[in-house]
């Protein structure tokens, strides 16, 4: 695919998209759930089209930054659902930087194949922007790791069939360097899910609670007290893809589309605001270009990600909110207008919200910028 | 004529059904239920007078003005009250005495349907026409349409009015964001009875009591993440201690006191003014700023809450969905800032 030209390659990808992207979730209104998206995730296994960034030697793409905009572009245009995509975004990237060569083997295959669908246990009740704080124990007995505390937002947890978890191993250490990273089966005994509903109505995360729960001391990546490392490199993935055009390139096409259905699509006030918003998606394309050859390169993201992550987000909220403005009266209301998925103005509104809250808030993305980045003083 | 007692008056009489304290219990349970709200709170609501408060004293109303009225319904979005009292104030006081009793009693909800298309002020674009003791055409964005009895129809050159459940009389009813409805009115030569009056002052005072109703909802909700701010710990300190949110959170109140001075501001140009253009002018600046602020504001105190923020057990979703609804309704601000410029063209202010 790395030889075809870019427009050629878009096409390929293009036509691919619509002959076999399942009509019956494009632009879905809420979060899909695994039942529901998993048709997409398989057909795009079997293509061997999951995982664009991933070596080939692992059963990625191994594609060209450029391209895999291009395919990012084609899939949001076309209104393709996002996936359960843990597993091909953080898992899979951490196992080929940090992984043990047996983990490699054991994780990769069953992420491709959508054996393992991953969610993500960080945050608590008391320990969000503040993580390092969480209190959920790890004990060591025997050959076991007993694990007991809660998790809280934990994204699809329900459908969930691993979750990687960061547990306190050492009471006594500083608060970041007793912290170990644990990849655990979601059916082990002692872990219960409680789904919470979001603001856009959907039971989308939830409270995971960990009643002494047993694992091998397998379970463990790395060495017991180095966890935050590696969280950390995580949630530099995490930002990279947060960051991504996705979620804007997404809203901009359907603002468009409500725009051409309220009849103001040529109206030169919409089309200063609708311009702004278009610029703004590109320089963020190029930006992300930046972030994407960093990591094809097999370097880990820095501090600076951040940038990414804050113009990313804000720029998804200010579409959302132009939508509510382009869309009247019919941004109040609860359904998309006329049954038509790509109209769904007060939607798009709402799940542009926590997008400046999760994978860090946009308040400790600035912190991170003036301290790690400019190393302001305080 | 207003005084500053009758105001306190007004507001403290607000506290028995729309209480500041509030748990949002009821407001919870009724959500996304048809109607969308409580007859029995309504009969309430006007035994307190409340409907009849813009009615002349000679008609069983207390004829008192919108400044009133403003701090009434202030008080109503810092509870998230949800029983139509803006939109069927503006049809009471267009109705004639004999049709009044039952409808100031609360035993009979008659519910204005002006407005013929998304982001439009106008009353009668000619989409809705009263002919022969008949009425045909349509009407969007009823507010809780599903709790009316009948309709009043803005028509060219007056007003009809429609029994719900008459022939030719056809209810669509959306459901909305903040949990309540909005009807699609289609009425296909259907039995109206015609009412002589203009509802235009009518509908610029709901334009004002929806942007007190803003207001309220705004400074209600600042108020609750102010509290979260001085409670909610993270690296071993209060969360308000941080100087973004800090500033964030001035931001925030720079946007309430705004609106609170530009909505009292218009009220009072309305309850003393009799120049019309200066006292539209008044309406829309208040409009646009409530719905803007209300936007701001209740956008960033989900920001302040983080995580919790995004559930829909915390409260500050509640009142984003409200304004989610209220900032378009009556004219978003957009309209308003657009009728703004033609009513008080730059270069005229002199
Ligand atoms: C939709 C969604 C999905 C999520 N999915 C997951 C998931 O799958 N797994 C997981 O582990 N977590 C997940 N999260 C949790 C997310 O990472 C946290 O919500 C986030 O880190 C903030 O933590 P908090 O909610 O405790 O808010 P708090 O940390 O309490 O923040 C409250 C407010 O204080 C501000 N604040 C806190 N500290 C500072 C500071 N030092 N300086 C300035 N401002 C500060 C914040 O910016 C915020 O505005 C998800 C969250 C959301 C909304």
């Amino acid at each position: 695919m790395d030889d075809l030209s870019d427009e050629a390659f878009r096409l390929v990808v293009r036509a691919w998209v619509v002959a076999n992207y399942p009509p019956e979730i494009r632009n879905p209104l809420k979060r899909l759930h695994w039942n529901e998206c998993k048709s997409w995730y398989f057909k795009l296994a079997e293509k061997g089209w999951l995982c664009p960034g991933w070596p080939v030697e692992y059963g990625g793409m191994g594609l060209s930054p450029g391209k895999q905009l291009i395919m990012l572009d084609e899939f949001e245009r076309h209104g393709c659902a996002r996936t359960i995509d843990q597993g091909v975004l953080m898992v899979g990237p951490l196992l080929i930087a940090h992984g043990t060569d047996e983990q490699r083997a054991f994780f990769l295959p069953k992420v491709l194949s959508g054996e393992h669908i991953w969610c993500q246990g960080y945050s608590e009740p008391n320990a969000g922007s503040d993580l390092a704080s969480l209190r959920t124990l790890a004990e060591r007995d025997g050959d076991d790791y007993v694990i007991n505390g809660q998790k809280i937002w934990t994204s699809m947890a329900m459908d969930a069939n691993w979750i990687y978890v960061l547990a306190r191993t050492d009471r006594q250490a500083k608060k970041q360097e007793g912290i170990g990273f644990f990849l655990v089966p979601m059916d082990t005994p002692g872990i219960t899910v409680r789904p919470l509903m979001t603001l856009d109505l959907n039971e989308e995360f939830a409270e995971t609670f960990f009643d002494n729960v047993r694992v091998p001391a397998s379970a463990l990546v790395g060495q017991p007290n180095r966890g935050w490392s590696m969280a950390k490199a995580l949630l530099g993935f995490e930002r990279i893809f947060v960051g991504s055009p996705k979620q804007s390139a997404y809203a901009l096409a359907r603002l468009r589309d409500l725009a051409e259905r309220m009849g103001i699509s040529e109206d030169g006030s919409f089309l200063k605001v609708f311009n702004r918003h278009r610029l703004d998606v590109e320089d963020l394309t190029d930006l992300y270009g930046v972030y994407v050859e960093q990591v094809q390169r097999g370097e880990i993201p820095g501090p600076d990600v951040s940038m990414l992550k804050v113009f990313q987000t804000e720029l998804y909220q200010r579409i959302g909110e132009t939508m509510l403005d382009v869309a009247g009266e019919h941004g109040g209301m609860l359904e998309p207008m006329e049954g038509n998925r790509a109209l769904n103005p007060a939607g798009l509104f709402l799940q542009s919200r926590p997008s400046t809250i999760y994978s860090g808030t946009n308040e400790i993305q600035r912190n991170i910028l003036s301290k790690n980045v400019l190393e302001l003083p305080g | 004529m207003t005084n500053a007692d009758d105001l306190r008056m007004i507001r403290e009489s607000a506290a028995g059904i729309a209480p500041r304290t509030s748990d949002l219990k009821r407001i919870r349970a009724l959500r996304f239920t048809e109607p969308g709200f409580d007859r029995t709170v309504w009969r309430e609501m006007c035994e307190m007078g409340w409907l009849g408060l813009l009615v002349p004293e000679d008609q069983g109303g207390s004829g008192l003005g919108v400044q009133a009225f403003c701090a009434l319904t202030e008080e109503l979005g810092a509870a998230l009250i949800p029983e139509p009292l803006i939109a069927a104030a503006m049809a009471a006081r267009l109705l004639p005495s004999d049709m009044l009793p039952d409808v100031m009693a609360g035993d009979r909800i008659v519910l204005p349907a002006w407005q013929e298309k998304p982001l439009s002020l106008d009353l009668a674009d000619g989409g809705t026409m009263f002919a022969g003791g008949r009425v045909t055409g349509k009407k969007v964005f009823v507010p809780m349409a599903a709790g009316a009895d009948a309709f009043l129809v803005t028509v060219p050159g007056g007003l009809a009015l429609v029994e719900r459940g008459a022939a030719g009389v056809h209810l669509e009813c959306q459901t909305t964001q903040d949990g309540g409805n909005s009807g699609t009115l289609t009425l296909d030569n259907a039995h109206a009875v015609w009412i002589d009056g203009d509802a235009s002052a009518a509908l610029e005072t709901a334009c004002m009591a929806t942007s007190a109703y803003l207001l309220g909802v705004m400074d209600r909700v600042f108020g609750i993440t102010m509290e979260y701010l001085k409670t909610r710990e993270q690296f071993g300190r209060k969360i308000g201690s941080f100087q973004a949110l800090q500033h964030r959170s001035a931001d925030l109140k720079i946007q309430v006191s705004l609106a609170r001075a530009t909505v009292n501001a218009a009220a009072k140009t309305q309850d003393e003014s009799g120049d019309s253009a200066l006292r539209k002018a008044a309406v829309s600046r208040a409009k646009a700023r409530a719905s803007d602020a209300a936007s701001i504001v209740t956008r960033g105190c989900i920001q302040l809450h983080g995580g919790i923020g995004y559930t829909d057990a915390a409260d500050p979703g509640l009142f984003l969905r409200k304004m989610m609804v209220l900032a378009p309704a009556y004219g978003s601000a957009a309209v308003h800032r657009a009728r703004f410029r033609d009513l008080a063209p730059v270069g005229d202010e002199d």
